[in-house]
């Protein structure tokens, strides 16, 4: 045995937290609320709760089968499962990075608001007055309070991509604090990371009860609640709806990424992962639609509070609100900030939702980190975990300069998305065709006792890979169809975002971040292929001339 | 001689009503919205009324230039309507047939705005003056920005944790060192068990801190059937 035994979670509490912890991330808040409404509210829920099972637990169940099972990172148990797939592993581990590299500004983003709030005006409740004190600074009244210190006081952001210069002090300091303690969330491994769970990943529920008694007290919250609930049935006809209920369901649940693999690489080998899976799914899924009721009962009071002026009747601009809707950054940032401001004592419920954020955020970020360490920690690649966070804190401070953003929103469309369908559609072939279902079923009742359920073996071989497939193909129409890609640039005179083509390099760039993570597969291939036949024809000829 | 008197005054006069035109360049309107901003308690406007405006714009023209002593006089009203506005014009005190440039009339009017207000139970929206927008109030920036205090202790407690996590580390570390030095000499007198063995799940005993268990040896008998 080697000199250190494999750490192991203290107790499979902490691995369930663990997992709830990286699952629930800053998806169920901002993305699920935007695809219920987009899809004609509760009606969102039937593709939604349909592909949970489709797709969603049988994934994360394989994930969590394979880490128990290998006790390894992701490199190591896709090469003990098929020596020629260690790229696999490989591939998780760069989309890992991919998201290190730029998910703590967001974390940094949720400091600055958070220690922004201890002030008796909250500053994004107001414009700034001009220099001449004639008026409000004109790019805060063309946009919003809300809009300008989002972009302007927050980011600082430059109008185009191609513009760079500066930093910005406050979000580098916010930056550095989040890396900091993300470095102390993992500087014991599992030892330090079990103990942190069992607040990061309750916690932010409390805010959410929280919240909800709160939302639900506002004026005007039923009626955005009766909007969630009555389901428009015309949406299901969509095809957009399902593939957004399948992507939402598959990006929610963080598969692909090697951070599952990794937690449960530290269980117990006995320990019942199967009642984890479920659990673990149900309740992502679960705070989705709840963090979705908070959200919709804001919405209803910010119609009310928009439109009671008028004395026109609520419901009918409801819509309006919600179809202004943004999703993702503008909906956590701007629209909550809106919302909070409107609220009697703002300052508290301020404190509450940004610490929420921070704790979701710092969570995943966890166990990204921990898809990193686990597989290097393996193979001896790395002693030091500081080593690497310092890396990644001065990589990521280009996400602070004033284009900080475009690049933010390049890598978060680009860096983990695609590629991670490419990862998990190898991995589930791979263990029900290349491996053999036969196999992973003894594996399993080798761990569990009992082998798994006939519908899991349905979805492994049949299902869940044609409905990859499928996501895989639309992916690649919709960027080929797509043209040239496009983001959201902030223009300062009109005071809202434009669409603009990314420049060359920035197509070059996203070329890269797609290739990048998916030529691992093939190339480590390649290597091994190359290397074995190397030994082959070397012990060949030791034989021959032995 | 008394006429004369009067034949320079309605001279005066007339030249002054000249000065002051609806439109004129170098000066501005006013409008007054004391309902709007009073209600119930709304005065009514009259000359004495004006007067007072008056006075408080030779007040501000004083604030403005110093050492020119503006008089009431200087300030010449026309074009009065009943909803209270009215044009005016400032001449200088030395000489009353030159207008003071409007640039520095609303540059007076802005520095005294406040007080011109509250003479009247006012503000910049209920008397306006009409092409000199609002003074509003400067944001106040305190010298250190709040987030960064908040910032500070928030850093200051990670630090502390930081510190508080490398020592007690260090301390552990040599404590280790302290007793695996003891139990080194311990071993090479007997081969008993260490102080207070730790039994595990199975009911074999591990010693620590060293010792690997072997899981080959856990719970093989349920699934293994002979």
């Amino acid at each position: 045995m080697g000199e250190d035994a494999r750490p192991n979670w203290d107790s499979p509490v902490q691995f369930l937290l663990a997992c709830v912890s990286y699952a629930v991330g800053l998806g169920n808040v901002w993305r699920f609320p935007y695809l219920c409404q987009m899809h004609g509210g509760g009606g969102f829920l039937i593709p939604y709760l349909l592909m949970l099972f489709l797709e969603g637990v049988p994934l994360f169940y394989m994930e969590l089968a394979i880490g128990q099972k290998m006790r390894l990172g992701s490199i190591g148990a896709w090469s003990a499962i098929n020596p020629y797939l260690g790229g696999v592993g490989l591939a998780s581990i760069v989309a890992s990075v991919y998201l290190c590299l730029y998910y703590n500004i967001i974390n940094a983003w949720s400091f600055w608001y958070l220690f922004n709030s201890f002030q008796s005006f909250l500053p994004w409740s107001d414009c700034p007055v001009n220099s001449n004190l004639t008026g409000p600074l004109e790019e805060c009244q063309k946009a919003s309070s809300t809009k300008y210190f989002f972009f302007r006081e927050t980011l600082n952001i430059s109008s185009s991509i191609e513009e760079n210069g500066g930093i910005h002090t406050g979000q580098v300091l916010c930056f550095v604090l989040a890396w900091v303690i993300t470095y102390l969330f993992i500087i014991h491994g599992i030892k330090s990371s079990g103990k942190v769970v069992y607040f990061t990943a309750t916690f932010p529920y409390v805010v959410l009860v929280i919240y909800l008694i709160r939302g639900l007290t506002l004026p005007g919250a039923i009626h955005g609640i009766t909007y969630m609930f009555t389901p428009k049935m015309e949406e299901l006809a969509n095809p957009t709806a399902w593939i957004n209920a399948a992507t939402q369901i598959f990006f929610s649940l963080g598969l692909g990424f090697g951070s599952l693999i990794a937690f449960s690489s530290y269980n117990q080998y006995n320990n019942n992962f199967e009642h984890q899976a479920f659990t673990v799914a149900i309740i992502n899924s679960g705070t989705s639609i709840f963090a979705s009721i908070v959200t919709f009962s804001i919405y209803g009071f910010k119609a009310t509070v928009n439109y009671e002026n008028y004395l026109n009747v609520v419901s009918a601009h409801l819509p309006l609100v919600i179809n202004k809707a943004v999703e993702g950054v503008g909906l956590a940032f701007i629209v909550y900030s809106e919302a909070i401001q409107n609220m009697p004592l703002p300052q508290l419920w301020s404190v509450l939702y940004f610490i929420m954020l921070l704790l979701i955020g710092l969570g995943s970020m966890l166990g990204n980190m921990t898809a990193i360490t686990t597989p290097l920690r393996d193979l001896k690649i790395l002693s030091k975990v500081r080593i690497l966070c310092l890396i990644f804190l001065l990589l990521g401070l280009a996400f602070t300069t004033p284009s900080g953003n475009y690049w933010f929103t390049m890598f978060n469309d680009y860096g983990a998305s695609f590629s991670l369908l490419f990862v998990v559609l190898i991995e589930i072939i791979t263990v029900s065709y290349l491996y053999g279902i036969k196999r992973f079923e003894k594996d399993i009742e080798d761990m569990l006792g009992h082998r798994p359920n006939w519908y899991l073996k349905i979805m492994w071989m049949i299902v869940s890979p044609l409905l990859l497939i499928a996501l895989f193909i639309f992916y690649i129409v919709n960027y080929i169809r797509g043209g040239t890609p496009t983001y959201q640039a902030w223009d300062k005179e009109l005071g809202k975002t434009v669409v603009t083509d990314y420049p060359i390099f920035g197509q070059v760039f996203i070329a890269i971040l797609l290739a990048s993570a998916v030529s691992c597969v093939p190339l480590t291939a390649l290597y091994v292929y190359c290397t074995n036949r190397k030994h082959s024809t070397s012990i060949k000829e030791s034989a021959i001339s032995a | 001689m008394s006429g004369k008197v009067i034949f320079l005054l309605s001279v005066a006069l007339s030249s002054a009503q000249q000065l002051c035109t609806p439109g004129a360049s170098d000066g501005y309107k006013v409008r007054l919205s004391i309902r709007t901003a009073l209600g119930d308690n709304a005065y009514v406007w009259s000359q004495n009324e004006l007067f007072l405006f008056r006075a408080t714009l030779a007040f501000a023209m004083r604030n403005h230039f110093d050492g020119q002593d503006f008089q009431v006089a200087n300030i010449i009203v026309c074009d009065e309507t009943p909803r209270v506005s009215f044009w005016f014009v400032v001449t200088w005190p030395d000489d009353a047939t030159r207008l003071v440039d409007g640039g520095e009339v609303e540059q007076a009017i802005r520095k005294s705005r406040k007080r011109i207000n509250s003479a009247f139970l006012l503000n910049d929206w209920t008397l306006e003056f009409v092409g000199i927008a609002p003074t509003l109030a400067a944001s106040q920036l305190p010298a250190t920005p709040p987030w960064l205090i908040a910032f500070g202790v928030v850093m200051g407690a990670v630090g502390a944790g930081f510190i508080i996590l490398v020592v007690s580390a260090a301390v552990q570390k040599r404590r280790k060192k302290k007793e695996n030095v003891e139990d080194v000499a311990e071993d090479e007198d007997s081969d008993v068990e260490a102080p207070a063995p730790k039994p595990l799940k199975n009911g074999s005993v591990r010693h620590e801190p060293s010792g690997v268990s072997n899981i080959a040896f856990s719970d093989d008998e349920r699934v293994t059937q002979m």
